[in-house]
C-alpha cells in the first residue's frame, strides 16, 4: 500500500552491536514491531516469539521497558489550563474578527 | 436547508451564534490543550485556538455531523498549524528512519532519569524530565509530532487520526512508532548527555 522507503532491510545494516548477543537480526525485528507489541495489535504466536528473545536478551528487554515508559510519560504530561480571562477574551476577539469580515 | 446556503458566507444567525457559543464552550479547553501541546507555549497555543475557531464558525453551516464535533475540530487545528507554521518559518520536513533508532552504546538502551517504581505523576515532577520530554516532542518533524500528540496524548484512535490527518491507519502507526522511538531515544542518555554536555560547554564559556 504505502511506500515503505524508511524501512531498511535486516541485511543492510552493518557493525552488528556485540551487546546483541541473542542474534541482532531478532533485535531489529524486534525494534520494528515494539509498538505494535505495547499497544497489543500481535497476534500471539508473535508476542510469543517477542517474549522468548527478550527473555534471552537483556538489552532488548531494557529497551522495550523504556519505551513503554516513554508513551506513559507522554500520555500523563499535563497541560497548563486555559484561564478564565483568556477563555471570555478569545471568544470576543474570535467573533469580532469573524463579523468584521 | 436551502435558506442555510443562501447564508453560507454571512456572519451566522443568532441561532448560528448560540451554536458556536456552545461549540466553543464546550470544546476550547479541549482545543486549547491540543494546541498547547502543539505549539509548546502558551501564546503560540492562543493563537492557534482563536484561528481554529475562526475557521470552525465559518465553517459551522457546512458541518453535518458525519464525524465527531471533537476529531472536525481536531481536523481544523491540525490543519491551521500546518499553515501557520509554514507562514513562520519554513522548517525542514524530514522523515525518520528506523535506522537511526538502533542504539549503539551501552546508555542507549535505557531512560537516563530512571521512573521505574514512581506513578508517572511522580516521575513526571521531576522537572528535569518534564522539560527534556517536552524538548523532545518540540524536536520532532510536525507530522511524527502531530500523530504522537494524538494519539499517545489526546488518545485519539488511530482509525480518527487517520481521519483527521488524511492519512491511512498503516501510516499512522508507522509515523507513531518511529516518533515515540525517537523520544525515547532522546529521553535516553544521548539525548540527556548531549544536551548537559551543550549546557556545560556553554557554561564554561
Amino acid at each position: 500500500m504505502t511506500k515503505k522507503k524508511t524501512a531498511t532491510p535486516h541485511t543492510k545494516q552493518t557493525k552488528p552491536s556485540s551487546r546483541h548477543k541473542a542474534g541482532r537480526g531478532h533485535c531489529l525485528k524486534l525494534l520494528r514491531q515494539l509498538s505494535a507489541y505495547i499497544d497489543g495489535e500481535l497476534a500471539s504466536d508473535i508476542c510469543k516469539e517477542i517474549r522468548s528473545h527478550l527473555g534471552a536478551c537483556p538489552n532488548c528487554e531494557v529497551f522495550i521497558l523504556s519505551l513503554q515508559q516513554t508513551v506513559i510519560l507522554c500520555r500523563h504530561r499535563p497541560v497548563p489550563p486555559l484561564k478564565s480571562a483568556d477563555r471570555v477574551a478569545l471568544r470576543r476577539a474570535i467573533l469580532k474578527k469573524a463579523n468584521a469580515k | 436547508m436551502a435558506t442555510a446556503l443562501k447564508n453560507r458566507s454571512q456572519p451566522l444567525p443568532a441561532q448560528g451564534l448560540d451554536e458556536f457559543g456552545t461549540l466553543y464552550r464546550d470544546h476550547v479547553d479541549l482545543v486549547y490543550r491540543y494546541a498547547h501541546r502543539l505549539c509548546g507555549e502558551t501564546e503560540a497555543a492562543k493563537d492557534l485556538v482563536q484561528e481554529t475557531f475562526l475557521n470552525a464558525y465559518r465553517g459551522l453551516k457546512n458541518f453535518r455531523g458525519d464525524a465527531r464535533i471533537s476529531t472536525w475540530l481536531y481536523t481544523i487545528a491540525s490543519r491551521t498549524c500546518m499553515k501557520m507554521r509554514r507562514k513562520r518559518k519554513g522548517e525542514p520536513e524530514h522523515e525518520l528512519s528506523l535506522d537511526e533508532f538502533v542504539p549503539t552504546s551501552e546508555g542507549e538502551f535505557r531512560l537516563q532519569i530512571p521512573t521505574e517504581g514512581l506513578s508517572p505523576e511522580e516521575a513526571l515532577e521531576n522537572k528535569e524530565l518534564r522539560r527534556a520530554l517536552d524538548q523532545a516532542i518540540n524536536k520532532l518533524p510536525k507530522k511524527y509530532r502531530m500523530v504522537l500528540i494524538l494519539c499517545d496524548m489526546e488518545e485519539v484512535s488511530a482509525k480518527e487520526v487517520g481521519t483527521i490527518m488524511s492519512l491511512n491507519e498503516r501510516a499512522v502507526k508507522s509515523r507513531l512508532h518511529r516518533a515515540r522511538l525517537f523520544v525515547r531515544r532522546e529521553l535516553s542518555a544521548r539525548g540527556i548527555l548531549d544536551e548537559n554536555d551543550h549546557k556545560s560547554r556553554s557554561l564554561r564559556s
